[in-house]
């Protein structure tokens, strides 16, 4: 007998358990892709967060308001590890795949000139691709995806800063903590948070912590240690205001801090709650979940009406952007800042008209309405 | 006649019993593809594009798995290259960037290289290369740190260097000041990644290049002698010091081509993130290729078969899981090469009920742990259906062994005392 069959039979064993396994599952769930022809509408995150939870229940909703099933579509969240070249790998998958429409892709990193390849051949393999969250580079990288759909993050930034600057009318220095620094978001709230907190805020410290959350709290302690003046920290991505807290606490320093931070993680509402935030800007990943799965849909089913419905630049006639508005293809979903319920010194008129100024107690019952946790 | 069918019959069984390993491999990847094709519509429709996508993945792993199966056969152990990979990435984006020709704005302009600096940038990588596989030789046979310490010491330390020499590299060479990434946008140096052949081209070139290293030179025949016997090697007048520098470079080397190609696929140098983990993908390779972790056994031709063979297993994983597949990489990786390594055991022992897996107390033990882990990781996958299908067909199979060696145990204690 030759020993190598042994490894075959148990080779034989796994491949059989996977495709057994697979047709189990399908079977039980009655949504498996390849057995009803259904064909996958997919939100690839950048990274591992609460935050696409929430997006996910709007494309839920969109996918049942939508009457996406009837249309043989069904929405999936593929999580990204963080990094852009498993970004590059999960998409060049998906070219290779069959039963793919659409990908919306919240960008790891704008200016990586290989996600936006891998993009462009999704496009060339028949699927529409979309940028969600996190845009490519404008100026480089547009052609990647069909429109952006998200926050307007210069203008969240601002936001965040105007905040900041109204908490600590004297300004001083302060720190932003983010997960990847090269992500567009990152770039532009951090940009924007400058212009917004005005010419009395000085920046010292802008750390990156890849991911891991012991190097957020980390990232927070250095900065601490470098800058024992350091007045006012900034949460960029969702889970940095928890490592942000938690340091504060640690080191009680609580009391002559300014905590601002993006996006209510669940962990930030809770701290919030126990007053140890000071402001939260919001996103609104529900709505762009929402919204992105009723664009995508429209772009599977050359539903150009619909397209010109959410960008209205474009014209479903000649199906193009209108090339006198640059910025045509962008679709901004809504901002919020949410303070405590008493005692903040925030007043809506340092926020501009668009941006919602809501309390604590008011966005809790948001999200519970929508059956979230966080946003 | 019948002579010569008998001498060309018993030729055939000589070769496959000498490359049983291959042969098993050979099978295996045939089997796990046809299954893919036969169930997932991707390589029947797509089968071009993810012939070449496999392609391209199995040479990106394959060129630093050659060096790991080296220095393996050797009867040593390289855990830095993951980190070889993400400072040579460094190191050739720093390289570039500090040659480039400036824009309008004088900032370096890493769109239209040139081959020189191509070159200047890749010549210094593998340099570097070298050098890292000189520190370890030294480590291990001067200073007498164990291959484990010392290659430890590097995967950690260098991606830390790498990750401050991009920030220090930046912050000198670029207007907008310090960044943690190194952007390439040159489309030839990218096109070394994210063209299929090239990697492939790589990899066979290098493949043969070991292949003739090893079994047609009394180099490689010592590289094999000393992995084998250390000890016996250096009595018998080789120069193991010599053989280990040579080891450890290939190692450190073939990291460092990896290195070049996955910067040149991703078009960015990002320490942070970049091969991660790699060396252990590049060590399952070689095991599952039939190296042993104990020095003196493995080939070339195995250990390119075990690449591919993880590569199709984890793309057929993609294909089938659909959704998260790559959170299950790691399972099935691991499992593979639990199963490649116990199978080795049991053809060494001479195949049949001659090894025993599941012996006394301890055997029962295992079991069950390996029924409650293959069914709860089948449920997790696949739903409670499967897993308890899964669950109960390795208790029964894995029982039926166990009684199985118990029978033949108690045969050859009879027969002992009879």
């Amino acid at each position: 007998m030759l020993p190598g069959r042994n490894f075959v039979a148990a080779t034989a064993i796994v491949a059989l358990t996977i495709w057994t396994g697979c047709n189990s599952s399908t079977s039980s769930t009655g949504e498996g892709s390849s057995a009803t022809g259904t064909k996958r509408v997919i939100l690839l995150t950048n990274g591992a967060d609460p935050f696409w939870d929430a997006m996910f229940v709007g494309m839920q909703d969109a996918q049942r308001d939508f009457k996406l099933a009837d249309a043989g579509l069904q929405t999936k969240m593929e999580v990204n590890d963080g990094t852009p070249k498993g970004q590059i790998d999960r998409l060049r998958q998906f070219a290779n795949q069959t039963d793919i429409a659409a990908v919306a892709v919240s960008v790891t990193d704008s200016k990586n000139p290989a996600i936006a390849r891998a993009m462009e051949e999704c496009q060339q393999a028949g699927i529409k691709i979309i940028a969600i969250d996190s845009d490519v580079d404008r100026t480089m990288n547009r052609a990647a995806r069909f429109a952006y759909l998200g926050t307007d993050n210069v203008i969240g930034g601002q936001e965040l800063g105007k905040a900041a600057a109204a908490i600590r009318p004297d300004g001083g220095k302060y720190a932003t903590f983010v997960g990847l620094k090269g992500a567009a978001n990152a770039i532009e709230r951090i940009s924007g948070f400058g212009e917004g907190a005005g010419a009395k805020f000085a920046q010292v410290e802008n750390l990156g912590d890849d991911m891991d959350l012991s190097t957020a709290q980390k990232n927070v302690r250095d900065a601490l240690d470098r800058h024992p003046d350091l007045t006012t920290l900034v949460g960029i991505w969702a889970y940095n205001a928890d490592a942000i807290v938690r340091v504060a606490k640690e080191r009680g320093i609580r009391d002559k801090s300014t905590i601002v931070v993006f996006d209510a993680a669940p962990k930030a509402v809770a701290h919030l709650s126990e007053g140890n935030i000071d402001a939260m800007v919001v996103q609104n990943p529900y709505e762009m979940g929402y919204l992105g799965t009723r664009l995508m849909k429209a772009l599977v089913e050359d539903d150009h009406a619909t397209i010109h419905d959410l960008y209205p630049s474009y014209n479903d006639e000649t199906k193009k952007f209108d090339e006198s508005n640059p910025d045509g293809d962008i679709l901004t979903t809504g901002l919020r800042v949410v303070h405590p319920d008493s005692g903040s010194p925030l007043k809506k008129e340092a926020f501009a008209e668009t941006t919602e100024f809501i309390s604590l107690s008011d966005f809790k019952k948001w999200l519970a309405d929508h059956n979230l946790t966080g946003s | 006649m019948n002579s010569s069918a008998g001498e060309s019959t018993s030729l055939l069984r000589r070769i496959a019993g000498q490359h049983s390993n291959e042969l098993g491999l050979l099978v295996a990847i045939l089997a796990v593809v046809a299954a893919t094709t036969i169930f997932s519509d991707a390589y029947r429709e797509k089968p071009l594009q993810n012939a070449q996508e496999i392609l391209r993945q199995t040479s990106l792993l394959g060129v630093f798995a050659l060096g790991a199966a080296i220095v393996i056969i050797s009867g040593g152990i390289d855990l830095s290259s993951g980190s070889v990979i993400a400072f040579s990435g460094a190191i050739c984006a720093s390289i570039m960037l500090a040659l480039a020709p400036h824009d309008a704005s004088g900032a370096p302009d890493t769109n239209n290289l040139g081959l020189g600096i191509i070159a200047v940038a890749i010549a210094g990588t593998l340099l570097v290369g070298f050098l890292i596989g000189t520190l370890h030789a030294w480590l291990i046979t001067v200073v007498g740190l164990p291959p484990f310490v010392a290659t430890l010491a590097s995967l950690v330390g260098l991606r830390s260097l790498a990750r401050v020499m991009v920030q220090e590299v930046t912050t000198v060479l670029m207007p907008t000041g310090r960044t943690t990434q190194i952007y390439i946008y040159d489309n030839a140096f990218n096109a070394l990644g994210t063209r299929w052949w090239i990697p492939l081209v790589i990899f066979l070139v290098l493949s043969v290049a070991c292949w003739v290293l090893l079994s047609r030179t009394v180099v490689g025949r010592h590289l094999y002698a000393m992995g084998g016997n250390e000890n016996a090697a250096r009595l018998s007048g080789i120069r193991t010091d010599h053989l280990k520098w040579l080891a450890y470079c290939l190692g450190a080397m073939t990291s460092s081509i990896a290195g070049i190609l996955y910067m040149a696929e991703v078009g960015t140098a990002y320490p942070a993130v970049q091969g991660l983990g790699y060396e252990l993908n590049a060590i399952a390779a070689a095991v599952v290729g039939g190296c042993s972790l104990q020095g003196g056994v493995g080939t070339i031709g195995g250990t390119m078969l075990g690449v591919v063979f993880l590569r199709v297993v984890i793309d057929a994983v993609a294909k089938l899981v659909k959704v998260g597949a790559d959170e299950y990489q790691g399972i099935i990786v691991g499992v593979l090469v639990v199963l490649a390594v116990a199978f080795n055991e049991l053809r060494r022992a001479g195949g049949g009920l001659r090894k025993q897996f599941f012996p006394g107390v301890l055997g029962l033990l295992a079991i069950g742990i390996l029924s409650v882990l293959g069914g709860s990781v089948t449920t997790m996958m696949f739903g409670r259906s499967a897993g308890a299908i899964v669950f109960v067909g390795a208790i029964v199979v894995l029982a039926a062994r166990k009684l199985a060696e118990y029978r033949a145990s108690r045969r050859a204690s009879q027969a002992v005392s009879s």
